[in-house]
């Protein structure tokens, strides 16, 4: 429903309003100062109220029924000038009330919007920080892996170093035990076929060949064991 | 005293077999001495001597107990304080070679020099000289191993 506000009503109106209403206002102020007056009067002297308001009729020279008539006339003005009022107020009520209503939903978006606002700047924040602490514990977790690579790495390059001269040792071991085993079997071949027959007559000539080409050795040899 | 060794004497046990038979033959002297100064005319057999024996009784000219014994005291102060030194064959050396190697030895290291032999027939040949704690391999065995490139090289033409 669409109450007109208040302030969107012409001036002159509301002059002619408050014109009306200070006429009733009057008229209704000079009423009750009539009836406080006849109230305490009647205090006083209780028994002659109704002289009284008879004397007071006939001292205004009007008749019952043109009285009546007034008192009716002014009871209807007065009930009209009331429901307007109340419809008046009954307007500006409505019309607070959707200004309230309109206040109130201002204010709760603005507040909806800046509680919004803070939630989702905190969270941007937990994320910032979330992320912050994923990306180092991804960094992280990346160089330990990569501190484990190179030290596998390492590892590996020494093992097959290792392994390598492992192996070229165990090669050279059995190449030196096969030639040895060669060796052996071409001399127990030979020991085997010479058996005792050995000519040392014939060595007779290399013995003393080799006695003299190491003479030098030998006395160095028998002097340093002295 | 001073006695040269004769080429005969090559070992430490032939050494010492000759001081003992010249100790016998000097106790023996002896005996012959006092039975003749006794008048006796029965006199005891003559021990038998190697002719290594005799031939340093000879050359010493030694007729008498005394000398004979100093002739042993000699030969045991060159059996204490002689050097030896063994040669390892590959075969039992015959009379020849020792007395070669022997002569070898006395001229070139000392004259007063021991001489052992041994034999392995797993050298196949050569000579392994040993004096102490030191060895002079020369043999054909040590020679086929020592090179065992040439070694595979001939067995690879074979």
């Amino acid at each position: 429903m669409n109450i007109p506000n208040i302030a969107n009503i012409p001036t002159i109106y509301l002059q002619i309003f408050v014109l009306i209403n200070v006429f009733f206002i009057g008229v209704l102020t000079s009423i009750a100062v009539r009836h406080a007056r006849a109230h305490f009067k009647n205090k006083k002297n209780p028994e002659p109220e109704k002289h009284q308001v008879e004397s007071a009729h006939q001292n205004l020279n009007l008749s019952p029924a043109m009285k009546d008539k007034l008192l009716q006339a002014s009871q209807a003005h007065f009930q009209i000038v009331l429901n307007r009022a109340a419809g008046e107020l009954q307007r500006d009520l409505k019309a607070t009330t959707i200004q309230l209503d309109k206040q109130l939903n201002r204010i709760g978006t603005q507040m909806i919007t800046v509680e919004m606002k803070r939630y989702q700047t905190s969270l941007e924040e937990l994320r910032k920080k979330t992320e912050a602490g994923i990306g180092g514990a991804q960094q992280e977790v990346a160089d330990h892996q990569a501190e484990i690579q190179t030290k596998l790495d390492e590892r590996r390059t020494e093992l097959e170093a290792q392994l390598t001269e492992e192996i070229e040792a165990k090669k050279e071991q059995l190449s030196r035990q096969v030639d040895t085993k060669l060796s052996d079997a071409v001399a127990s071949f030979l020991v085997e076929t010479m058996g005792h027959e050995v000519d040392l007559g014939a060595q007779t000539s290399y013995i003393t060949k080799m006695l003299d080409e190491h003479k030098d050795e030998i006395i160095k040899g028998v002097k340093g064991e002295n | 005293m001073k006695i040269k060794l004769p080429d005969s004497i090559i070992s430490r046990q032939d050494l010492a077999s000759a001081i003992l038979e010249l100790q016998d033959y000097s106790k023996w002297l002896s005996h012959e001495s006092i039975k003749k100064q006794l008048g006796s005319k029965k006199g005891g057999d003559k021990p038998e001597i190697s002719a290594t024996v005799a031939e340093i009784i000879r050359s010493t000219e030694a007729d008498s107990s005394k000398k004979i014994t100093d002739i042993v005291n000699a030969l045991q102060s060159i059996q204490t304080t002689s050097r030896s030194i063994n040669f390892t064959l590959a075969a039992p050396a015959p009379l020849s070679l020792k007395a070669v190697l022997v002569k070898w030895c006395r001229a070139n290291i000392s004259p007063d020099i021991l001489v052992s032999f041994d034999f392995n027939s797993n050298i196949l040949g050569g000579v392994v000289v040993r004096y102490g704690s030191r060895i002079f391999d020369w043999s054909f065995r040590r020679q086929i191993l020592a090179d065992k490139v040439k070694f595979s090289e001939v067995l690879n033409n074979v």
